[in-house]
């Protein structure tokens, strides 16, 4: 393992030849055709052949150049924003945005240790109001909400009031 | 000549000055200040983060909106660069090192103000320079040919290399990633669909939201949640102090006609963009100056008036290549390219003979959104000082919210943010391994069309890779390409460039 004197730059050769070598394995059964006719396959694999190859000199200078540590990739943000942003996208169709984006703030304020879980809930339910009103009352835009299933002959009787025909 | 420059910049204000226009040129301005003040989060985040509000517009008034967003964002970073000391991006890096100073010696109003009136000056100049080199560039442009595009776009992104930060060999890399992940999906020349593994979401390609999104929204958000200390003091500015007085008026005027003239020339260069000319402006400035009042580092008007005019010059004159060669020169260009194409445009030299109104009215709304932007910040200077007040832990999931209803109302698919959550994670791994992600936007957006150019190239010469060298454009421009890699490559020119990102 100490043979490794620049950690980064290995860490950065691996990914580059498993990008390259995705490029390949996948572009193989594509048409390859030839420089005077290219195939769907010609540009990707060269590309992908290119990929590899800066992959491999990342990989020896790994060894030979003195580079900088990999610092420590704390989790815990990483994971919390992500599921997050994950449960408002495959669960807004099944509770709406009002508690999706509710959700969505209650996952990703658990990113950090010092966050005042019940400062968090007013702000998430806060943030979720204001902009649920600006998205589908102000703008109109189509969204799976509560808000416009139970606004919406009200919210139409508004707009016309306007002359203005708004949202769906 | 002359006479049609104006008639065109005419054309162009007939068609950016109607009150709608004029308004999203505000609007731009304003959100893109406001997200552009928010601690460490630069430009390209600002505008990959906003690109969702103009996309219900019609194409001209999106593009106004989203230069707008694109000053915005810039002149924000000026601001906190000198009232807390925090660079948004790389651009206003060097305006830290005496704007700051100068705020601790009293006098951040006058530092924000000369930044806003150079920033102005090199605006106004920067457009008079787009309305008098494009159509010269754009008609030059209508002889090139497959094989001199594609070397175009080789040239531009070697270029591009210099200015990542970090080494040559993984930017040169993270760009080629770039061009592959652009050629995902259907084949435009054979309808085979490529590397989709199935997903039907993918057939069109990788959207382009999400992913900017991800990869610069979603990481910049988590690398800030990592450090410990998320909230900054900032120096209280007293309005009273906003206007520079005589003596620093004298010192900072020669230094923002250099910094225009300087950024109007590198803003062009493919490659070129506010970064490399604000760094340049400030090395200028440092060996052209004899005695200023304060030394620089120690707070020198001219060190905040220099780089500050030349990064907005540069600003300006970066759209040359995008609008007459279709060639994003930056990160930031590419981004506005994915605009354009999201709008149903192509950029290039057809742009302006097929869509004259698009194209000037542009122009035009640089002069606006420049304008605008004195307007707005000198007085609202207080009101950004208040929003830097704001905690970190409050802003956080504000701006996460707001990246998830961007990339859902675009497009209501839930898949959308599983490709922001796989690119916000894949930035976020080349970040931690040295390598910087921006660059490889340029080679997503270019990757189709290199392709494309380089088949036909192909076809033209059967299969003969020595096209590229008998067309004279061509030739030419891989000569430049060649220089440039000798330049990388060349040790000397290897310091510089290292000990310019370290200050």
């Amino acid at each position: 393992m100490n043979r490794v004197k620049s950690p980064q730059d290995m860490g950065a050769g691996l990914l580059f030849i498993f990008i390259g070598s995705v490029g390949i394995w996948f572009g193989k059964d594509l048409t390859y055709g030839s420089a005077r006719a290219m195939g769907p396959g010609y540009f990707p694999i060269w590309l992908s052949s290119i990929i590899i190859v800066m992959g491999l000199i990342c990989l020896v200078r790994a060894a030979v150049l003195q580079g900088d540590p990999i610092d420590r990739i704390p989790l815990r943000p990483i994971l919390c924003v992500f599921a997050g942003v994950l449960a408002f996208g495959y669960l807004i169709e099944t509770i709406r945005l009002e508690l999706a984006l509710i959700l969505l703030t209650a996952i990703s304020t658990q990113a950090r240790s010092d966050t005042n879980q019940k400062q968090m809930l007013i702000l998430a339910v806060a943030m979720a109001l204001a902009s649920v009103f600006v998205l589908v009352v102000v703008l109109g835009q189509a969204m799976p909400t509560y808000t416009s299933d139970y606004m919406s002959g009200f919210l139409s009787k508004i707009w016309s009031l306007f002359g203005l025909a708004r949202g769906k | 000549m002359d006479f049609n420059m104006f008639q065109n910049l005419l054309t162009g204000f007939v068609a950016a000055g109607t009150v709608q226009n004029v308004g999203f040129a505000m609007i731009g301005c304003m959100v893109g200040t406001l997200i552009g003040v928010l601690p460490g989060i630069g430009p390209i985040p600002t505008l990959a983060m906003l690109l969702p509000i103009t996309f219900g517009l019609d194409p001209l008034s999106s593009l106004i909106m989203m230069a707008g967003i694109y000053y915005g964002a810039q002149y924000g970073g000026s601001t906190t660069s000198i009232l807390v000391n925090m660079p948004g991006e790389s651009s206003s890096v060097v305006t830290c090192i005496d704007g700051y100073q100068m705020a601790r010696r009293g006098r951040a109003g006058s530092a924000l103000a000369v930044a806003a009136l150079g920033s102005f000056f090199a605006g106004c100049v920067g457009t008079i320079f787009i309305a008098g080199f494009g159509p010269p560039l754009a008609s030059f442009a209508q002889k090139f040919n497959s094989p001199d595009y594609f070397s175009l776009m080789v040239l531009g992104l070697v270029t591009a290399v210099i200015l990542a930060q970090g080494s040559v060999l993984k930017a040169i890399t993270v760009i080629i990633i770039g061009l592959f992940f652009g050629l995902v999906g259907t084949d435009v020349n054979s309808g085979a669909t490529r590397y989709t593994f199935g997903i039907s979401s993918l057939w069109d390609g990788i959207d382009f939201l999400p992913m900017v999104i991800g990869m610069f929204g979603l990481v910049e958000i988590i690398r800030n949640l990592e450090s410990d200390s998320l909230d900054r003091e900032p120096i209280s500015t007293n309005m009273r102090d906003l206007w520079p007085t005589k003596a620093e008026f004298k010192e900072a005027i020669p230094s923002a006609l250099r910094g225009t003239a300087l950024g109007s020339l590198l803003g062009i260069l493919p490659g070129g963009g506010a970064v490399l000319a604000s760094f340049a402006a400030y090395t200028v400035e440092k060996k052209v100056v004899r005695n200023p009042s304060f030394a620089f580092g120690k707070g020198a008007i001219q060190g905040v008036a220099g780089p500050e005019a030349a990064n907005n010059a540069a600003a300006q004159t970066s759209f040359i290549p995008l609008l007459t060669l279709g060639l994003p020169s930056n990160p930031i260009m590419a981004i506005m390219m994915g605009a354009m194409m999201i709008q149903g445009i192509q950029p290039g030299s057809a742009v302006m003979t097929s869509n004259p109104d698009l194209f000037w009215g542009l122009v035009a709304s640089m002069w606006i959104g420049n304008a605008m932007l004195v307007i707005i910040n000198l007085p609202l200077v207080g009101m950004w000082v208040k929003l830097l007040q704001v905690p970190y832990r409050l802003l956080y999931p504000a701006i996460i919210m707001f990246c998830c209803i961007g990339v859902y109302s675009s497009n209501s698919e839930p898949s959308q943010l599983l490709v922001m959550v796989v690119f916000a994670a894949f930035g976020y791994i080349l970040i931690r391994f040295g390598c910087e992600p921006a660059p490889m936007i340029l080679g997503f957006i270019l990757g189709p069309l290199m392709e494309e150019n380089l088949r036909r190239s192909m076809v033209l010469s059967r299969g003969d890779p020595m096209i590229f060298l008998q067309r004279p454009i061509s030739a030419t421009l891989l000569g430049l390409t060649a220089c440039v890699v000798l330049l990388i490559v060349l040790p000397s020119f290897r310091k510089t460039r290292e000990e310019a990102f370290k200050e």
